[in-house]
């Protein structure tokens, strides 16, 4: 236990340090944002429900997340693994598990300001007009339910080199994203979209935010989904990372 | 173990301190951290970022982060490729001393004079098979071949190729070195055909010359075998 502490405040750190890669990471949702909200007119409901700009506020929270995930769990891992540091800990005691745990747990702590920031900017620019208990229930909601993202950026990083990171990650952000509905509602898109949309991670991670501000009971079907997803790529990691160990790579 | 890569093998974005502090912890029983230091030879290098480090002192904090957990055996893979020769010789000291403490260290290598100099015992593996085991000195002993250097006006390869026991010819401007199975009958062989040689000098064969003779040896066996 007190190995995954240490290494645990050693990623933090490391992670605190690179400032650039944090400024990249939080900026670029926030920048997105705002070329969205300078785009609409912020009158329109969506689905009957809810109002474009806390749709849009809701959706770019996940898209931050996505991005935070992917960025800290891909890219950064990925260029991490190709030094062979990772293998150089591989060697030591410390568990594999602990080692998976504490970069699943570094990609949430980048989410966690990304969300801030996004709804500091729903507050100020974007019209969104929530109780302080709601913003907080909110962020919590959008925190837990961004682990499936986080477990698929280890994955990746898992999966990829530092070369073919950059695209891989660029491409799963903007499929997951546009496909899921964050930067246009599914309801307008195209029935086959429509039902793609439906299996995707980050429209349930949506969903389940919109239906808490609209004041509805959370949809089983979408924590069932994202459940589904952690689970399924946290077997994958494990998976990757045994057949890893057996050949003695990292 | 010890391993050199396409990368630093180092964590970027920290001190080397703070990537010592960690291994060293997650090991129950870590080597003391004065001793570490001193082995690799990296007091000076403890407040660097492991991104400002050059090749060889890189390769010293590999090291350091090796032997931190304080083990009996260490794996060094090519560990001096990419070092001058100044710190190849500083390195070997430092495995000299911690091999002293009564520990094993086992390594690859392809510098075969370092595997001569630095072993007690030295493996040669041809193609995933184990051709000799033994300290160099025994290696080098198996192997008769013997070099007969000496220098003559107008060397004639030609002619050197036909006398006993040669079985290589090497000549580089004036200098003749033959290698021989049988350095006396060479020798006489030579004097006896007339050539006018100056300076004959013969000498054993180096660990080289013995990994060669193991290797091809091997592969004869090989190719003359059934299937």
């Amino acid at each position: 236990m007190s190995a995954l502490l240490s290494f645990a405040r050693f990623e933090v750190v490391r992670l605190l340090r690179s400032w650039k890669f944090l400024a990249i990471t939080v900026g670029f949702p926030v920048v997105f944002y705002m070329l969205f909200l300078g785009e609409r007119g912020s009158g329109q409901v969506i689905d009957g429900t809810v109002p474009w700009r806390v749709y849009l506020m809701v959706s770019m929270c996940t898209f931050g997340a996505l991005v935070a995930a992917l960025n800290a769990g891909g890219s950064r891992l990925a260029t991490e693994r190709s030094t062979g540091w990772a293998r150089q800990l591989r060697i030591t005691p410390m568990p594999a598990w602990a080692y998976v745990m504490t970069k699943v747990t570094a990609s949430m702590l980048v989410v966690l300001p990304v969300l801030a920031l996004v709804e500091l900017v729903g507050l100020t620019f974007g019209d969104v007009r929530l109780g302080i208990g709601q913003w907080f229930a909110l962020t919590a909601l959008l925190w837990v339910t961004a682990l499936p993202f986080a477990v698929l950026g280890v994955f990746v990083g898992f999966m990829v080199n530092a070369e073919t990171a950059y695209p891989v990650v660029t491409a799963l952000m903007f499929v997951l994203g546009y496909f899921g509905g964050l930067f246009n509602p599914v309801s307008q898109m195209p029935q086959a979209l429509q039902s793609a949309a439906k299996v995707l991670p980050t429209f349930h991670h949506a969903l389940l935010a919109l239906e808490f501000l609209s004041g509805q009971t959370l949809g089983g079907i979408n924590w069932l989904i994202l459940v589904g997803y952690t689970a399924v790529l946290g077997l994958a990691l494990l998976w990757k990372y045994r057949v890893e160990e057996a050949r003695g790579l990292a | 173990m010890l391993q050199t890569g396409t990368g630093s093998g180092l964590p970027p974005g920290v001190k080397v301190s703070e990537a010592l502090e960690l291994v060293r912890r997650l090991y129950a029983h870590p080597a003391s951290l004065t001793n570490t230091v001193a082995q690799a030879g990296i007091s000076s290098l403890l407040g660097c970022r492991t991104n400002a480090l050059s090749g060889g002192e890189a390769q010293r904090v590999r090291f350091a982060l090796a032997i931190a957990g304080d083990p009996e055996l260490v794996f060094l893979d090519e560990p001096t490729v990419a070092m001058d020769v100044e710190g190849r010789r500083t390195f070997w000291r430092m495995m000299r001393q911690f091999g002293e403490e009564g520990r094993t260290i086992l390594f690859a290598t392809h510098h075969l004079e370092e595997a001569d100099q630095i072993a007690d015992r030295v493996i040669v593996i041809n193609h995933g098979r184990v051709v000799a085991d033994g300290p160099g000195a025994t290696l080098k002993a198996a192997v008769t071949a013997r070099h007969l250097r000496f220098v003559i006006t107008n060397p004639d390869p030609d002619r050197y190729d036909r006398l006993e026991g040669v079985t290589d010819v090497r000549i580089s401007g004036t200098g003749v070195t033959l290698i021989s199975l049988d350095a006396d009958a060479t020798a006489r062989d030579l004097v006896k055909s007339g050539v006018d040689f100056k300076d004959l000098e013969v000498t054993g064969a180096c660990l080289e010359d013995a990994f060669v003779a193991l290797t091809e040896r091997t592969r004869c066996r090989e190719d003359d075998g059934p299937g």
